[in-house]
């Protein structure tokens, strides 16, 4: 009895500092906001009650429904984008080979640093003499130069295999050590005919793409609700930039537990890679396609750091999501802040993002059973 | 393909094996190559940002990877330079004493007659932005320039227009004192004025900071720099340009101080409250832990976006009064205030106790008979063992910490010294971005990734592991 007791007490004063900031910061904050979300209150005036007049207003409020649509579009592109960028990306590199260590810190350097370092850096290459901008003019420029290259790796590809399999030799079409050799001899070639003068670079403008200061939507051809303002496209570029790595590494890690004999044996079977992808490797990461998808949405529903970073440099409307909404309506500068707004804003937030989670969860559970 | 026959020909097995060989080296080179190309790709902005940073002007087009700050003879004359302003080759100076010589070189088109330039000690403020209210002595008011004198003179041609034009090269030393005694001046910028638009500026000791009316005058903003001063000149502007208004203290050095006090306390709590917590609700049996338990996980889905209304208003009042028992009216503005905000966070606590239940409860009981009290069995036997959890730990509230935007954001906003790096940088983004000063941006950037760069290289094992746990979110 008296050790029961003493173990309720030690575990209550074990808690104690958890419990006190997880009371006041987590559910009494909790509490007040969804109090706050039925009330009209600015900050100075004690609040009053006005039912769901808040969630009515949202619905008629042109910003809010911007976010609200740069939100979903948002989360939409970048967590389909990255997901399935990150699990190619991981098929492609899990193999057993040494100095993957080294890789793997590599491409993990930019989702350790933080969304500002990052932010700013992607502000700076999306200037209009940026670096995005010149590289898009080297491309244009080198355009007929890439064209040769490839058109020589196709035609010096085609005629080995052709050759290796005139000798009953199995060889694929995208044979590594035959593509090596198309590689390096399309190289040579290419270099061949830039010495002597047969192609060259193209003279192009500098490409003169505004990535920020603009309204344009893309791609124009779509209807207006799916398309994308041009300044959140660059966020959705630069997210999935910063978030396919930490993905990848999730993927890799599930990826090196499958036993390499099931691609063997797919392999003997005559499956290519692809249909490997699709049989083995997909349904093998099953569980963290679950997960990955799932801290995907909700990291791109709560999108708000490179809103607020790329501040004045893009028009407000082509970039707000209902994270910056709702800090925009708690602290809008010189005017009074509309708490309550602000509130029904966030709860509709928490709401979007459970609905959507769930749904999803449903959804890739069922995609599993099949 | 008919593998099956394949064996009962010994010469085509041999070839088979050959080409299965074959394959498999080629495949490993392939994909060694693709995983540089990867790493260019996640690397390469990280990379060139930091190279940018060097630059006088990151978004000089189009943009250039060989720079002159890299440049081994820039460096050697920088060195000379700073010893010839300040008797400093590291970070150079105008101090009293000081005789600097600097060449620069013209190309005069044969035909037109040789004059030397007007060298000129400009007033130029060092930089606008949130340095334009500190009050500047300028190296104009000590510096005496000793009139050029031709000291070379070379036969040679150079293109002019698009023309090869037969000319002469002509150098001509310029030489800046100190006059007199007085403070030692960080900077010693000069102008130097061509004759005239045909005799155009080929090179100089350094290059100049840039060109203006039209190549007339070439323009440097320090001709005593030392070899970092000039390798290193924004990462010195982040550190003396940026300072307070109020305090005139170095905003870069009070916003990183701030970084770190927030993230060393936030590390200490955390890993102290979460470890106990973490404990309770691992190996302790009372009532409430059910509930307890659905508490974390739910506080763990709530969005920042609902709470920092509430926590706003909390903090704003001092925590219903608490912080007026040690004289703080209220916790806005306050780095105790971003810290008691975030004393241990649920993730934190659901890491440990899933820890904790992964330790055999055996030891645990062993120490109970021999009599020791519950906090006793926890700090002496059960923490010791959870070293790697609380290394993991350790590393992603750092890095957490370190990281936070939004918080701090909503919490330090007045005096500028308060702020933290992320809110800082966001500062100076608005502040440096709008008149196109990316350098020292991006000097500011790579500076403040800086430490958590280093916390990766060395405890990379950690940051992986953070990754099972299941995102890197705070």
């Amino acid at each position: 009895m008296g050790m029961r007791r003493r173990e309720f007490a030690a575990a209550y004063l074990f808690l104690a500092p958890f419990l006190v900031t997880l009371g006041i910061f987590f559910l009494f904050a909790t509490a007040r906001a969804v109090y706050f979300s039925f009330t009209n209150y600015d900050l100075f005036n004690a609040p009053t009650w006005v039912g769901l007049r808040n969630y009515a207003e949202l619905f008629r409020d042109d910003l809010f429904l911007t976010a609200l649509r740069n939100s979903l579009v948002f989360a939409a592109v970048v967590t389909t984008v990255q997901t399935f960028g990150a699990l190619v990306m991981a098929a492609v590199l899990n193999q057993r080979i040494r100095g993957l260590d080294f890789f793997r810190a590599a491409f993990y350097m930019p989702s350790i640093t933080s969304s500002v370092v990052i932010t700013l850096i992607f502000l700076w290459m999306y200037q209009r003499r940026g670096l995005f901008n010149y590289l898009g003019t080297q491309f244009l420029a080198y355009l007929p130069l890439l064209g040769v290259f490839l058109l020589a790796v196709a035609l010096l590809q085609a005629a080995q295999v052709l050759y290796e399999r005139s000798r009953r030799l199995p060889a694929r079409w995208g044979d590594p050590a035959l593509l090596v050799v198309s590689l390096l001899v399309a190289a040579g070639i290419t270099w061949a005919l830039v010495f002597y003068g047969v192609i060259a670079p193209r003279e192009v403008r500098p490409v003169d793409f505004v990535w920020l200061q603009t309204r344009r939507e893309v791609p124009g051809a779509f209807p207006g609700f799916l398309r994308a303002p041009v300044p959140l496209l660059a966020i959705m570029l630069q997210n999935v930039f910063t978030t396919i790595p930490t993905f990848m590494l999730m993927f890799l890690a599930a990826l090196q537990d499958v036993p390499a004999a099931h691609y063997e044996a797919a392999s003997l079977d005559g499956a290519t890679p692809v249909q490997q992808f699709f049989y083995i490797t997909i349904p093998a990461v099953q569980p963290v396609t679950f997960l990955v998808v799932t801290l995907g949405l909700i990291g791109t529903l709560q999108m708000f750091d490179q809103v607020a970073i790329f501040g004045n440099a893009v028009p407000l409307k082509s970039v707000i999501t209902l994270a910056y909404f709702v800090y925009n309506r708690m602290f809008p500068g010189a005017q009074l802040p509309e708490v309550g707004f602000a509130s029904a804003a966030a709860m509709f937030l928490a709401a979007l993002t459970l609905v959507i989670v769930l749904l999803q969860r449903l959804f890739i559970r069922s995609e599993g059973r099949r | 393909m008919s593998a099956a026959t394949l064996p009962h020909e010994p010469r085509a097995t041999l070839a088979m094996e050959r080409w299965e060989a074959r394959r498999r080296w080629a495949r490993a080179g392939i994909v060694y190559v693709v995983m540089l190309l990867f790493s260019l790709l996640f690397l390469g902005p990280l990379l060139f940002a930091a190279l940018s940073s060097l630059k006088t002007d990151p978004l000089a087009y189009p943009p250039r990877i060989a720079i002159p700050q890299l440049s081994p003879a820039n460096w050697a004359a920088a060195a000379r330079l700073g010893r010839a302003g300040a008797r400093a080759s590291l970070w150079g100076g105008f101090a009293p004493g000081a005789d600097v010589p600097f060449e620069l070189t013209y190309f005069v088109p044969d035909g037109t007659e040789a004059a030397p330039p007007t060298v000129t000690v400009p007033r130029r403020r060092p930089g606008g932005g949130l340095g334009a209210v500190q009050s500047v002595r300028y190296a104009a008011d000590h510096a005496a320039v000793v009139p050029p004198r031709e000291v070379g003179r070379e036969a040679g041609s150079a293109t002019v227009r698009g023309e090869q034009v037969a000319g002469t090269f002509v150098t001509y030393r310029v030489r800046v004192r100190y006059v007199g005694d007085g403070p030692t001046l960080d900077h010693l910028p000069i102008d130097a004025e061509a004759p005239s638009r045909t005799q155009a500026f080929v090179r100089s000791t350094l290059p100049p900071t840039r060109l203006e009316r039209l190549g007339l005058v070439a323009s440097y903003d320090n001709v005593a720099p030392g070899v970092l001063g000039y390798v290193f000149n924004n990462y010195r502007r982040v550190f003396e340009e940026a300072r307070s208004v109020t305090t005139g203290r170095s905003l870069f050095l009070s916003w990183t101080a701030s970084s770190f006090i927030i993230a060393i306390a936030k590390v200490l709590s955390t890993l102290l409250f979460a470890s106990m917590a973490g404990y309770a609700l691992a190996r302790l049996r009372f009532p409430g832990r059910g509930v307890i338990f659905v508490l974390v996980l739910f506080a763990q889905m709530i969005p920042v976006q609902v709470i920092f209304i509430s926590n706003y208003l909390v903090l704003k009042g001092g925590i219903f009064g608490l912080s007026r028992l040690w004289g703080q009216a209220t916790l806005l503005n306050s780095l105790t205030g971003v810290v008691l905000s975030g004393l241990v966070g649920a993730g934190a606590v659901f890491i440990m106790k899933q820890f904790f239940e992964s330790i055999p409860r055996e030891i645990e009981e062993a120490a109970m008979i021999d009599g020791t009290n519950q906090w006793q069995r926890f700090s002496r036997v059960v923490l010791p063992m959870a070293r790697p959890a609380l290394g993991a730990l350790t590393i992603l509230t750092f890095q957490g910490a370190w990281n936070d935007f939004f918080w701090p954001l909503v919490v330090l906003t007045t005096p500028e010294d308060i702020k933290t790096l992320p809110i800082g940088l966001l500062t100076f983004r608005n502040v440096y971005g709008t008149t196109g000063d990316w350098g020292l941006i991006l000097a500011g950037a790579v500076m403040s990734a800086l430490p958590i760069i280093v916390l990766f290289v060395v405890f990379q094992r950690y940051f992986l592991e953070g990754v099972s746990y299941g995102g890197t979110k705070e």
